[in-house]
């Protein structure tokens, strides 16, 4: 089984690639206090945009900047909803979701002339990076890669020392857990929460354009098939932090690039499909055990109130 | 000169219409009150609605079915709807609102609509159905269907891998694991035993929450059998194909289509295709049905020219498939052929019992 070659881990990077952007920014969101989980539709947006202005100019770059400018313009919805109006992000993200869903498919038909897929020769993808060929681990890992990947993982970097090294992502922080505190500190909660939701649109954007122009060369409607929640998974798993995102979304990506290679040894679809959910839910047991035993092993009380949190008498409610 | 009344083609289901107006604002459906009535004013001769599971771009069943539904309409004079399905919940709306609009037929394609078409015809029974690729069991009286044995085609394709495969390792990517699809998947590797026992088939499944539309998995699972050696590679995984065929264009491995001529998809990459005539069956079916002849069960295989190989066609030549250049394996897939007619060969079918 070929799961531990460069081939395999260079598989897992692109599969990974649109889901990290797309997890990167819901993670910036949850740190800020905004529960993003309207990625699926951003993506699409994101897919849409850049395989329809690619199309029309030939340039694919142009393809990924107008994918970064319509999603940050279309994640103005959820800044304007959620933060603005104060209304259940959740709801807003739903509506975004089934939005984006139908109007893709809508303009594929009234801008592209085309339903179900758009594939024409001659739509212009990304270029594969070169400047690695020859480097022995890199020139594997990136050779087949479009700018976009390396990037994804950069910027998995650049926002954990962002969020803990710098003193805008302290407030950005101090936003999310204490808005009333950052708020009494001069800093504006509205600002900061406007903000991180359109750079999570400009990275949903950046996501979209790698799925439809660097995974493959083509929109069809749709083709996100859940990456989005995907992405929604691996933020809950890691917490919001940016490096166990990263973490999260390549473990997702090699459960599935496994599963692949599995099925052809037998493995059910079935199966497959449930792998990032599998992986998901073994994760998250596995870590809650660990924090329980941890807890015994320190305090018997804590221990208890971790795994009964009901069964905790608060002093003041006994008055 | 002959009137031919004018066909309408609402290449959206109400549905989807309805859904668009609520979000745009609009107020009511763009073209439903322009359907009905031909031109001039004469009388029309009748009317179909056909129903699809998904959207008919890129999905080349489809196309040939709704060109197959075209033509039928064209030389009847009958008037053409066509209400594209996004979901199994909007298929169930679509056959009733097709219903509410009492055509002569109601025509549903392919196996996606068979649990529509078990109940709806018992609640109508003066309309009259057409289910094309499927059946639902039991059949209603007022349900006609056509239905194909693709596995005999499937077959054929495989023979084809066994003699071209120099690495005796071939695969297929197929949209999911369902007996049904499986009429591509199995027969495809029994082919190529038939011919060289030496020879291994790898499936791999799209799956995921859109089996159909997900050409960056199809990419990715193209290029794992491409990465293990396999060098001839059924693709049947309708909208998910196009990723394939990028593996395919890149030199990953020989390609084969289906349902329709899929060669230029690769150019120089594609040996054949597993054809299935939708559009005939389905022209057949209607005019059976407006003779009166309602409620039968017609099979189309090879014997029928329901399912064939780009290879068996009489343009192979200027078919832009490899296969083309290979007069030898096209004479021994057209003896196998003659064999599966004449039952000196049968070929099991993964979706029966």
């Amino acid at each position: 089984m070929d799961v531990f070659t460069l081939a395999f881990v260079a598989a897992v990077l692109t599969s990974s690639a649109p889901v990290l952007f797309a997890a990167l920014g819901s993670a910036l969101c949850g740190r800020a206090g905004v529960f993003n989980i309207a990625l699926e539709g951003q993506l699409l947006c994101g897919a849409f945009t850049a395989v329809a202005v690619s199309w029309w100019t030939g340039s694919a770059w142009a393809g990924v900047a107008a994918a970064v400018v319509t999603t940050t313009v279309f994640s103005g919805v959820l800044a304007l909803g959620a933060v603005s109006w104060r209304a259940d992000p959740i709801i807003v993200a739903v509506g975004m979701n089934l939005l984006a869903l139908g109007l893709t498919g809508f303009l594929l038909r009234e801008l592209l002339d085309a339903t179900g897929t758009f594939a024409p020769t001659g739509l212009a993808g990304l270029p594969d990076l070169d400047v690695f060929d020859g480097i022995p681990v890199l020139g594997a890992l990136l050779g087949g890669q479009t700018l976009l990947v390396p990037l994804a993982l950069l910027l998995a970097v650049a926002a954990s020392l962002w969020l803990n090294r710098t003193s805008t992502g302290l407030r950005l922080r101090g936003v999310g857990e204490h808005p009333e505190a950052a708020a009494s500190l001069g800093v504006s909660v509205t600002r900061y929460q406007h903000v991180t939701v359109l750079l999570a649109g400009a990275l949903c954007g950046l996501g979209g354009a790698q799925l439809s122009l660097g995974n493959v060369t083509a929109f069809t409607e749709n083709m996100t098939a859940g990456r989005g929640w995907v992405a929604v998974a691996a933020v809950m798993l890691a917490a919001n932090r940016p490096l166990l995102v990263l973490g999260a979304c390549l473990l997702f990506g090699a459960a599935e690039a496994w599963g692949f290679r599995l099925q052809g040894v037998g493995l059910p679809q079935q199966l497959t499909d449930a792998a990032p959910y599998l992986v998901t839910l073994i994760v998250l047991v596995a870590s809650r055990l660990r924090v329980r035993r941890r807890l015994r092993d320190v305090d018997p009380v804590a221990a208890v109130s971790a795994a009964h949190p009901e069964a905790v008498v608060h002093p003041e409610e006994t008055r | 000169m002959n009137d031919v009344p004018r066909r309408t083609v609402r290449r959206s289901g109400p549905v989807a219409a309805a859904l668009l107006a609520t979000v745009l604002g609009l107020t009511a459906c763009a073209d439903s009150g322009s359907s009905g009535g031909g031109e001039g004013g004469e009388e029309s001769a009748g009317s179909i609605i056909v129903i699809t599971p998904n959207p008919v771009g890129g999905n080349n069943f489809l196309e040939l079915a709704v060109q197959g539904a075209e033509d039928v309409a064209e030389e009847k004079g009958l008037e053409l709807d066509v209400f594209e399905s996004t979901d199994p919940t909007s298929i169930q709306q679509n056959v009733e609102a097709a219903v509410r609009e009492k055509p002569d037929i109601v025509v549903g394609l392919s196996f996606s609509l068979q649990d529509a078409f078990a109940t709806v015809p018992l609640d109508n029974p003066d309309q009259q159905f057409l289910l094309v690729d499927g059946c639902p069991d039991p059949q209603p009286e007022n349900v006609t269907c056509a239905a194909f044995r693709e596995h005999e085609a499937a077959y054929l394709a495989g023979v084809e891998a066994g003699l071209l495969s120099e690495t005796k390792q071939i695969g297929v990517v197929a949209a999911l694991d369902t007996p049904f699809i499986r009429r591509w998947v199995d027969p495809f590797a029994a082919g190529a035993a038939s011919v060289d026992a030496t020879v291994t088939s790898t499936p791999l499944f799209v799956g995921g929450d859109n089996p159909f539309g997900d050409p960056a998995r199809g990419k990715a699972q193209a290029q794992v059998l491409a990465d293990q050696g396999a060098d001839q590679v059924l693709l049947a995984a309708s909208g998910s194909n196009v990723g394939a065929f990028e593996v395919a264009t890149a030199g990953g491995f020989q390609a084969y289509g289906v349902d329709v001529n899929e060669c230029a998809s690769a150019p120089g990459q594609v040996v054949d295709n597993v054809l299935k005539n939708v559009d005939v069956a389905l022209a057949g079916a209607v005019t059976e049905i407006l003779d009166g002849n309602t409620g039968g069960f017609q099979v189309y295989g090879l014997a029928e020219d329901g399912v064939g190989l780009t290879a068996l066609e009489d343009d192979v030549d200027s078919s832009g498939c490899l296969i083309a250049d290979r007069p030898d394996v096209i004479e021994q897939v057209r003896e196998v052929q003659e064999q599966i007619i004449d039952g000196t060969v049968t070929v099991d079918d993964p979706a029966a019992g």
